[in-house]
C-alpha cells in the first residue's frame, strides 16, 4: 500500500509543479519508472517510513481540498541557471555526433535519472540537489556516469595512482566553481578537458577517475563539501610534500639479547634515592618544557590558522575516492585532484559527501556527515548507507555472511527475475582520450607551474624546456610572506654533466651538488661555499667509491687541511689526513706558476684497517709523519688479548732527502713501547729496513696528497666549464629531440618515398588504353591478343610518324623563316643601322643552330624509330598476358 | 752429467761455509754494516744459496727454520736429507746433482717450486704431501714410464712442468707432449713453452677415452676418500658423545668375542633362535642409548658454545672499555706534553708533571678496576657453567646406567633361558636323542650337569663383565672430560688471563711514567 502511494507522489508533484525541478520538468515518464520506484521505495523504507505515511494520508483524505489549495499557489519554476561567467563556447562541428545527440538508451537513462532525482528531491527536501545530468560542450544533457571514460594512456607513469594523480594536477589549470556553493551546470568531457588544459573540480575528478578506472583501480568521483583551502587549491598552509618525506625516517634500536651466561653488569653503588629524585626533577623539567613548547606551538598554529570562512560547509567540491581491493590497494583513500595528493578517509579537509559515482552506477550518501567524513562507511553495497541508482549493475553487494546462504536459496527465483530486468548503462559518449608524447612531456600548461606551500615555493618545469635541464626548484623560506629565503633546492634532469640536484643553503652559504654515477672522477656530492668556489677552500666531496680505483669515499678540505676517507683498499688504508702550513713567500721570478709553490705539508696521518694476514703487533694502525720535526710515529693494532697498543717512533736521518745518499743509522733514532714486556727486542737491521720502507711510504703519501690537490683543481675546472656549457643529454631512443636520429629517419622516409614512386612508374600499364578500348576483357583471347598487338604497334608507328612529321614541320618552318629573313636583309641591307645588322646576324646564327639541332633530331629519330618499334614488338611478345598467343 | 767423484774434493756443509754464505747474501750497504755489527741469526735468514760448492751431503741446515728459499744446485748431492725442519721452504733447487730417488720432502708442505733438473731420478714419487706445488722441474732425468705423468694429476695447482729430455719422451716427442697436455689439463707451461688451448683440445681429443677413464677413476677414489673421511668424523662425533659403536652390533659381538664356552653352547639346537631374539632386544636398547647419547652431546655442546660466546663477549666489552680509557688518556697526554714543552717556568712544569702523574694513577685505577670487575664477572659465570655441566653429565650418566641395567636384565633373562635349554639338551644327551650333527666340542660339554652349568655361568659372567666395562668406560671418560675442561677454564681464563692483563697494565703504566721522566730530562737540558 505504502509503496503504491509513494510511487504516485512524484507524478502528482510533477503535474502541479510543486516539486522544484530546475531543468527537466517536462521529461516524459517512462515505463522504467515503476521498476525503479519499486526498488527505491523498498530501500528507502526504513528511513522515510513516517514521512511517506503522512503524505499518503493527506492524499487520500482531503485530496480535493488540497488540490484546490495547491492550484492557488503559483509556483514559478526556477529559471534555468545562466552561467555567471561567460561560458566558453564550443563549436559543435568540432565534436562527433555522440556529443550532439542522445541515443535512445541514453535518453532512457536520462529519464530514469530524472525520475530518481524527483523522488530524491521529494523525499529529502532539505538536501541539496544532485549532480546527475549536466550539459556537455554542445549543450546536450549527459548522465554523469557516462561522462567517465575509462581509458589507459600509453605512458607507464600513469599506471599507478600516484603518477596519474600528479599528472592530472600538473597538466590542468584549475577553475573554481562560481558560485562556490552551487553545482556546475555544465560538465565537459574528459577529452575536451585534456585539450583545454583547464577545468573545475568535477572535470578534474572525472578525468582522473577515467584514468584510474582504466588502470584497474576501484575509483569513484565524489561530490561533497570541502574546506575553502581545498576548494581553492590553497596549499600555503600545508608543508610541501617534498619536504615532508625526509622527516619520516625511523631509527631502529638494537635490542641486546640476554643470553644464559651473559655477565652481570657491575654493581651500581650509587644511591637509589638520589637517582630517583634526580629522575623526578628531570621529568618535571621536561614536562615543563614540553608544556611550554606545546603552548608555543599552539600559539603558532593559532596564528597560522586561516580566517574563518563564512561559507564553511557549503563549498561544493569534487574529488576521487579509491576503494581498497583492486590493484592491491590495502585501504580506501581519497585523492585530491587539484594537488594530486592522497588523503586518508578521515581527512579534515573534506566536510561531507552527497554522492559518489563511477562509470557503472551512482550512489547517494545516506549517512550523517555533520561530523565530517571520518566516520563514513564505504561499503557501497549496503543500501542503508548508500542509496544506489541502478540495482544490480555493480558487484558491490552488501557483504552477507556465508551462513545465510540457505535462506537466500529459498528466494532465488525472485532474485533472478529482478536481475533480468535491470537497466544497464550505455557506453560513454566521450571521445577516446588522446595525449601526445610531447604534451605529456610538457606536463604543465606551457611547461611551467608554480605552487605555494607553507614557507615554501615549488616551481616545476617540463623536461628539456630550460636549457640547463632544470625540472623543479623548491625554495624554502623562513617566514610566511616568502621573503626570507632559507634553502633553494634545484632538481635537474638529462644533464650531460650528470648533475642531479643542487641545494643552496642561503643561511650557511653552502652549495651542495649531487651527481648521478658516471662522471669521469666519480664525484657523487660536492659541497662548497658559494662565496669561495676556488680550490684550497672549505669543501667536501663525496665519491662513488666502488667506481674509483683508489676507493676514495670522501674528501674534506679546509684551507689548511685535507682529510680523505677510503673504503675497500688493498693496502687497508681508510683514512688520510694532511695538515698544511702557510705558503712561504717566494722571492723569485714572478712568472712562475702557482702550482710550483704548493702549500708545505706539516703533518700527514694515515690510518689502516686490520690486515688479518699480519700479526697484530706488526700491523700498522696509525702512521703519523711529522714533517716539521722529521719524525715518524707508528701505532700498531692491538693484539686480541691486550688492551694497549705498541708504538714506535723514528727520527729521520739527517740526509734523508738527499737522493742516492747512504742513510746512516744509530740506535737512538728509534724509540718503542712494546705491549708485551717479554717480547724480543727487534733487530737493528729490521728497524733500519723498516725506516727505509717508511721513508718510501712518506714519499708516496706526499705524492698522493699532491695528486689529490691536482684532482680537486681539475674537478673544479671541469665543473666551471660544464656549468658554462650546460649541455643536455638526449637519449638515442628519443626520436623527437635527437637531431641525428631525426635526420636519419627523415632520410629513410625519403628513400622509402622514392622507392614507392619508382614502383608506381614501373607499374604504368602500356596496354591499358588498348584494353580500355576493348572494354577491359577479363580474359584475352587469341584474336584479342593479335588485335591488341596490331593496335599497339600501329599506334606506336603512328606516333613515331607523327613525331617525325612534327620535327620535319618545325625544320621546314625554321628554314622558311630564315630564308625570309635573309631575303629581307638583302633588301634592306643598305639602310640598316649597325644594331639591326647585329641583331640579324645573331638571329641567323641562332636559327642556323636550331635548324642544325632539328636536323640532328630528325636523323636520330629516323634511326631510332625502327629500334623502338622492334623493342615494342619484343615486349609484346614477352608480355605475360599475350605471350601464350604470340 | 755430473762430474766424477775423483776429480774434485767433496766438501761438507759446515759452520764456516754457512756463515760466509749468509754474510755474502745478507743485507747490503748500511744495513749490511749494521747486520755485521749485530750478527745474523740463522733462524732469521729467509734465503740461502749454496751452489757450486761440491757438497756431497746436505747437513747442518736445521738451524735455518725460517728459510723460504734454498738453492743447492750444481753440487754432488746423492741423497735428499736433512731438510725435515725447513717447513717454511717455498722454493727448493736441487738441480745438477746426483740424486737417484726423490725422498725426504714430505715435511715441506709449503713448497711451491721444486727443481730436480739434471739428476738420475727414474721415478716420480714421495711428493704427495706437496699440495701447493706450482712449478716442478724433472727434466734431464731417467723417467721411463708414462704412468709417472698420471702421478702428477694429484697436484691441482701445478702450472709449470719441465720434463724434457727423459727416456720416456725421447722416442715420440710430440706424442708425449700431447699425452701430458691431455692428462694434466691444469698445466699451462710445458718445457718452457705455453700450452695453448688449441693444443690442449687436440690432445684431449686424441686421448679422450683414456682421459675420461682416468677421470672416472679419480672421481671414484675421491668419493671413496670423502666417504672414509665422513665416517671418521662421524665416529669422532660418536666418541665425543661417548656412545661410539652402540648403533652397531659391536657390543653384542664383544660379548661373545672372549667367550668360547658361550659360542659352544650356542650350538645347542634351538638356542640360535633365542640368540636372535636376544640380539635384537639388546640392539634396541643400545640404539636407544646411542640416540640419547647424541642428544645429550648436542645439549652439552650448545651449552659449552653458549658459555664461550658469552665469555668472549664479556672480554670484548671489557677490552673496548679499557681501550677507550687508554685512548682518552693518550689524547690528554699529548696535550699536556705539548703544553709542558712550551712552558718555561719550572714551577708550572712541576705542576703539570704532577697533573700528569695523577692522571696516570687514575688510568691505572681505572684499568685495574675494569680487570677486577671482569674477574668477578667471569668467576660467577664459570661457577654457573660448572654447576650446569655437572648436572648435565650426571643426568646423562644416570640414563646410561638405566639403559645398561636394561641390557643386564636382558642378559639375565637370556641366561635363564640358556640354563633351560642347556638342561634339556643335557637330558637329551643323556637319553642319546641328540642329533648326529652336533659338533664334538658341544658333546664334550654335555657330559654332566656341572660342566654344562659352569659353562653357562662363565659365559654369563663374561657378558656381564663386558656390559660393566662399557659402563665404566663411559663414566670415566665423561668425568675426565668435564674435569679437564673445567680445569682448563680455571687456569686459562682466571689465572693466566688475569696475570697477563695485570702485567700488561703495570708495564704500560711504567712506560707512561718513564716517558714523563724522559721528557723532563729533555726539559732540564733546554
Amino acid at each position: 500500500m505504502e509503496n503504491e502511494a509513494q510511487a504516485e507522489v512524484p507524478g502528482e508533484g510533477e503535474s502541479s509543479k510543486t516539486v522544484p525541478d530546475s531543468t527537466n520538468a517536462d521529461a516524459p515518464s517512462s515505463p522504467s519508472d515503476g521498476l525503479r520506484e519499486d526498488t527505491f521505495a523498498k530501500d528507502g523504507e526504513d528511513d522515510n517510513e513516517d514521512k511517506s505515511q503522512g503524505e499518503g494520508e493527506d492524499f487520500t483524505e482531503d485530496a480535493e481540498a488540497l488540490k484546490q489549495e495547491l492550484e492557488t499557489i503559483v509556483v514559478v519554476p526556477p529559471e534555468p541557471e545562466v552561467p555567471k561567467q561567460p561560458a566558453e563556447v564550443f563549436d559543435p562541428a568540432e565534436f562527433p555526433s555522440s556529443y550532439k545527440d542522445n541515443l535512445p538508451k541514453e535518453l532512457m537513462v536520462l529519464q530514469y535519472a530524472d525520475n530518481f532525482r524527483r523522488q530524491y528531491v521529494h523525499l529529502y527536501r532539505d538536501r541539496k540537489p544532485l549532480l546527475l545530468n549536466p550539459v556537455n560542450e554542445c549543450g546536450i544533457e549527459k548522465f554523469v556516469c557516462t561522462t567517465i571514460r575509462p581509458s589507459q594512456l600509453p605512458f607507464k607513469e600513469l599506471y599507478n595512482w600516484e603518477g596519474a594523480a600528479e599528472f592530472v594536477a600538473d597538466y590542468l589549470n584549475f577553475e573554481t566553481l562560481e558560485p562556490a556553493f552551487e553545482l556546475p551546470t555544465r560538465l565537459l568531457s574528459p577529452a575536451t578537458v585534456l585539450k583545454r588544459q583547464k577545468g573545475n573540480c568535477f572535470e578534474f575528478s572525472t578525468l582522473l577517475c577515467s584514468l584510474l578506472i582504466g588502470a584497474g583501480y576501484d575509483a569513484y568521483v565524489v561530490n561533497g563539501y570541502a574546506t575553502r583551502e581545498t576548494c581553492l587549491a590553497d596549499e600555503s598552509r600545508e608543508i610541501c610534500p617534498l619536504l615532508k618525506k625526509k622527516e619520516e625516517q625511523k631509527e631502529e634500536k638494537k635490542q641486546k639479547v640476554t643470553k644464559k651466561y651473559t655477565v652481570k653488569p657491575p654493581k651500581d653503588l650509587r644511591s637509589k634515592f638520589e637517582q630517583k629524585m634526580e629522575a623526578r626533577r628531570l621529568a618535571e623539567q621536561k614536562a615543563e618544557e614540553d608544556k611550554r613548547r606545546a603552548e608555543e606551538e599552539q600559539k603558532l598554529a593559532e596564528l597560522e590558522k586561516p580566517p574563518p570562512d563564512p561559507l564553511h560547509g557549503l563549498r561544493i567540491h569534487a574529488w576521487v575516492l579509491v576503494l581498497s581491493g583492486k590493484r592491491e590497494v590495502p585501504e580506501s583513500f581519497f585523492i585530491e585532484p587539484f594537488t594530486g595528493l592522497s588523503h586518508s578517509t578521515g581527512s579534515e579537509s573534506y566536510l561531507g559527501i552527497e554522492s559518489v559515482w563511477n562509470h557503472n552506477n551512482y550512489w547517494v550518501c545516506m549517512q550523517d556527515c555533520s561530523d565530517g567524513v571520518a566516520k563514513l562507511n564505504y561499503d557501497l553495497g549496503d543500501c542503508t548507507m548508500w542509496e544506489f541508482m541502478f540495482p544490480g549493475v555493480d558487484k558491490n553487494q552488501l557483504l552477507i555472511p556465508e551462513v545465510e546462504d540457505d535462506l537466500d536459496n529459498l528466494d532465488d527465483d525472485e532474485d533472478k527475475e529482478e536481475e533480468e530486468i535491470h537497466l544497464d548503462l550505455p557506453p560513454s559518449w566521450v571521445d577516446p582520450l588522446k595525449l601526445s608524447q610531447k604534451d605529456f612531456e610538457m606536463r604543465c600548461p606551457q611547461g611551467k607551474k608554480t605552487k605555494l606551500y607553507k614557507r615554501a615555493k615549488l616551481e616545476k618545469f617540463a623536461h628539456y624546456l630550460l636549457d640547463d635541464g632544470l625540472i623543479s626548484r623548491l625554495s624554502v623560506f623562513d617566514d610566511k610572506e616568502l621573503t626570507d629565503l632559507q634553502v633553494v633546492k634545484e632538481y635537474y634532469e638529462h644533464r650531460s654533466d650528470k648533475l642531479n640536484m643542487r641545494v643552496h643553503n642561503h643561511r650557511t652559504g653552502w652549495v651542495t651538488e649531487h651527481f648521478h654515477p658516471g662522471r669521469s672522477k666519480n664525484v657523487k656530492e660536492h659541497c662548497y661555499r658559494a662565496s669561495a668556489p676556488a680550490p684550497e677552500n672549505d669543501r667536501t666531496m663525496h665519491f662513488y667509491d666502488e667506481a674509483r680505483v683508489d676507493g676514495l669515499l670522501k674528501r674534506i678540505e679546509t684551507p689548511l687541511s685535507m682529510t680523505e676517507h677510503y673504503k675497500n683498499r688493498d693496502d687497508f688504508l681508510f683514512y688520510k689526513h694532511v695538515d698544511f702550513g702557510k705558503r712561504t713567500k717566494k722571492f723569485g721570478p714572478q712568472d712562475e706558476v702557482v702550482t710550483s709553490n704548493p702549500r708545505p705539508i706539516v703533518k700527514m696521518i694515515q690510518r689502516f684497517e686490520r690486515n688479518s694476514k699480519k700479526p697484530a703487533n706488526c700491523d700498522i694502525s696509525e702512521l703519523i709523519f711529522l714533517m716539521n720535526e722529521d719524525k715518524i710515529q707508528l701505532t700498531y693494532h692491538t693484539v686480541d688479548a691486550h688492551i694497549a697498543s705498541s708504538t714506535r717512533e723514528f727520527i729521520k736521518p739527517q740526509n734523508w732527502d738527499e737522493k742516492g745518499a747512504m742513510l746512516a743509522w744509530s740506535p737512538d733514532m728509534h724509540q718503542t713501547f712494546q705491549v708485551d714486556p717479554n717480547a724480543d727486542p727487534s733487530k737493528q737491521v729490521e728497524l733500519y729496513e723498516n725506516l727505509l720502507q717508511l721513508l718510501k711510504m712518506e714519499e708516496s703519501c706526499r705524492e698522493g696528497v699532491r695528486e689529490s690537490e691536482e684532482e680537486v683543481k681539475e674537478i673544479i675546472n671541469d665543473r666551471q666549464k660544464e656549468e658554462q656549457a650546460s649541455e643536455l643529454d638526449i637519449s638515442v631512443y628519443d626520436t623527437e629531440r635527437n637531431e641525428k636520429a631525426k635526420k636519419h629517419r627523415r632520410e629513410l622516409e625519403r628513400q622509402q618515398m622514392e622507392e614507392k614512386m619508382r614502383k608506381q612508374e614501373m607499374e604504368i600499364d602500356y596496354l591499358a588504353p588498348f584494353l580500355a578500348q576493348m572494354e577491359d576483357p577479363e580474359k584475352i583471347g587469341r584474336s584479342d591478343a593479335c588485335k591488341l598487338k596490331e593496335d599497339c604497334l600501329a599506334d606506336l608507328k603512328q606516333r613515331l610518324i607523327d613525331k617525325a612529321n612534327l620535327i620535319q614541320f618545325r625544320f621546314e618552318k625554321e628554314t622558311q623563316e630564315l630564308q625570309k629573313k635573309q631575303a629581307w636583309y638583302q633588301q634592306n641591307q643598305v639602310s640598316m643601322s649597325k644594331d639591326d645588322e647585329e641583331e640579324y646576324l645573331n638571329y641567323c646564327s641562332e636559327a642556323m643552330f636550331r635548324i642544325h639541332i632539328l636536323e640532328l633530331r630528325l636523323n636520330r629519330h629516323k634511326e631510332m624509330a625502327p629500334h623502338k618499334y622492334m623493342a615494342l614488338e619484343q615486349r609484346l611478345r614477352t608480355d605475360p598476358r599475350l605471350a601464350e598467343y604470340l | 752429467m755430473s762430474r766424477l767423484y775423483d776429480t774434485v774434493e767433496p766438501s761438507v756443509i759446515d759452520e764456516e761455509m754457512l756463515q760466509k754464505a749468509v754474510e755474502e747474501q745478507g743485507p747490503k750497504d748500511e744495513a749490511g754494516k749494521i747486520a755485521k755489527r749485530e750478527g745474523i741469526n740463522f733462524s732469521d735468514v729467509l734465503s740461502l744459496r749454496l751452489d757450486f760448492k761440491n757438497i756431497l751431503k746436505i747437513d747442518n741446515l736445521w738451524e735455518f727454520t725460517a728459510l723460504t728459499k734454498l738453492q743447492l744446485d750444481n753440487n754432488i748431492i746423492e741423497k735428499i736429507e736433512g731438510l725435515d725442519l725447513l717447513v717454511n721452504l717455498v722454493w727448493l733447487d736441487l738441480s745438477f746433482n746426483n740424486i737417484e730417488v726423490i725422498e725426504g720432502l714430505n715435511n715441506l708442505i709449503n713448497l711451491k717450486d721444486l727443481t730436480l733438473y739434471n739428476n738420475r731420478i727414474s721415478k716420480i714419487e714421495n711428493i704427495e704431501a706437496l699440495k701447493q706445488l706450482h712449478v716442478f722441474s724433472i727434466g734431464n732425468n731417467e723417467i721411463k714410464e708414462y704412468k709417472d705423468i698420471l702421478y702428477l694429476r694429484q697436484f691441482p695447482m701445478l702450472k709449470t712442468l719441465n720434463i724434457a729430455n727423459n727416456p720416456v719422451s725421447r722416442e715420440d716427442k710430440d706424442g708425449f707432449k700431447q699425452y701430458v697436455a691431455a692428462f694434466l689439463p691444469n698445466v699451462e707451461f710445458l718445457d718452457y713453452r705455453l700450452l695453448d688451448q688449441q693444443t690442449k683440445t687436440a690432445a684431449y681429443e686424441k686421448f679422450q677415452t683414456q682421459v675420461e677413464e682416468q677421470i672416472d677413476k679419480d672421481n671414484k677414489a675421491k668419493v671413496a676418500a670423502e666417504e672414509q673421511e665422513r665416517k671418521v668424523t662421524e665416529t669422532q662425533r660418536h666418541k665425543e658423545a661417548y656412545v661410539e659403536y652402540l648403533n652397531t652390533v659391536k657390543l653384542f659381538e664383544d660379548m661373545y668375542a672372549d667367550d668360547p664356552e658361550g659360542n659352544k653352547l650356542n650350538q645347542i639346537p634351538g638356542v640360535d633362535e633365542m640368540l636372535v631374539v636376544f640380539k635384537e632386544k639388546l640392539m634396541a636398547v643400545c640404539q636407544q642409548l646411542f640416540e640419547f647419547g647424541l642428544q645429550e652431546y648436542d645439549k652439552r655442546k650448545a651449552e659449552v658454545d653458549m658459555f664461550w660466546e658469552c665469555v668472549n663477549e664479556a672480554k670484548q666489552e671489557n677490552k673496548e672499555m679499557g681501550m677507550d680509557a687508554i685512548n682518552e688518556f693518550m689524547k690528554d697526554k699529548k696535550r699536556i706534553f705539548v703544553e709542558m714543552v712550551q712552558m718555561t717556568d719550572t714551577k708550572m712544569v712541576d705542576n703539570k708533571l704532577q697533573e700528569y702523574n695523577d692522571q696516570v694513577t687514575a688510568l691505572w685505577d681505572k684499568l685495574m678496576g675494569l680487570e677486577l670487575q671482569l674477574v668477578d664477572q667471569l668467576e660467577e659465570i664459570i661457577k654457573d657453567f660448572e654447576r650446569n655441566m655437572q648436572d648435565l653429565v650426571s643426568v646423562f650418566l644416570e640414563s646410561v646406567q638405566a639403559y645398561l641395567t636394561q641390557a643386564r636384565d636382558l642378559e639375565n633373562i637370556h641366561n635363564e633361558k640358556m640354563i633351560e635349554s642347556a638342561t634339556s639338551a643335557l637330558e637329551k644327551a643323556a637319553k642319546n636323542e641328540l642329533d648326529e650333527d652336533v659338533p664334538e666340542e658341544l658333546k664334550m660339554l654335555l657330559v654332566d650337569k656341572d660342566t654344562v652349568m659352569n659353562a653357562v655361568t662363565s659365559s654369563h659372567d663374561v657378558h656381564l663383565l663386558k656390559i660393566d666395562n662399557k659402563e665404566d668406560d663411559i663414566v670415566t671418560r665423561i668425568n675426565n672430560w668435564l674435569k679437564n675442561m673445567i680445569e682448563t677454564i680455571h687456569v686459562e681464563q682466571e689465572i693466566q688471563r688475569n696475570r697477563m692483563r695485570v702485567t700488561e697494565i703495570t708495564h704500560l703504566i711504567d712506560h707512561l711514567r718513564d716517558e714523563a721522566d724522559l721528557l723532563d730530562l729533555v726539559q732540564g737540558v733546554v
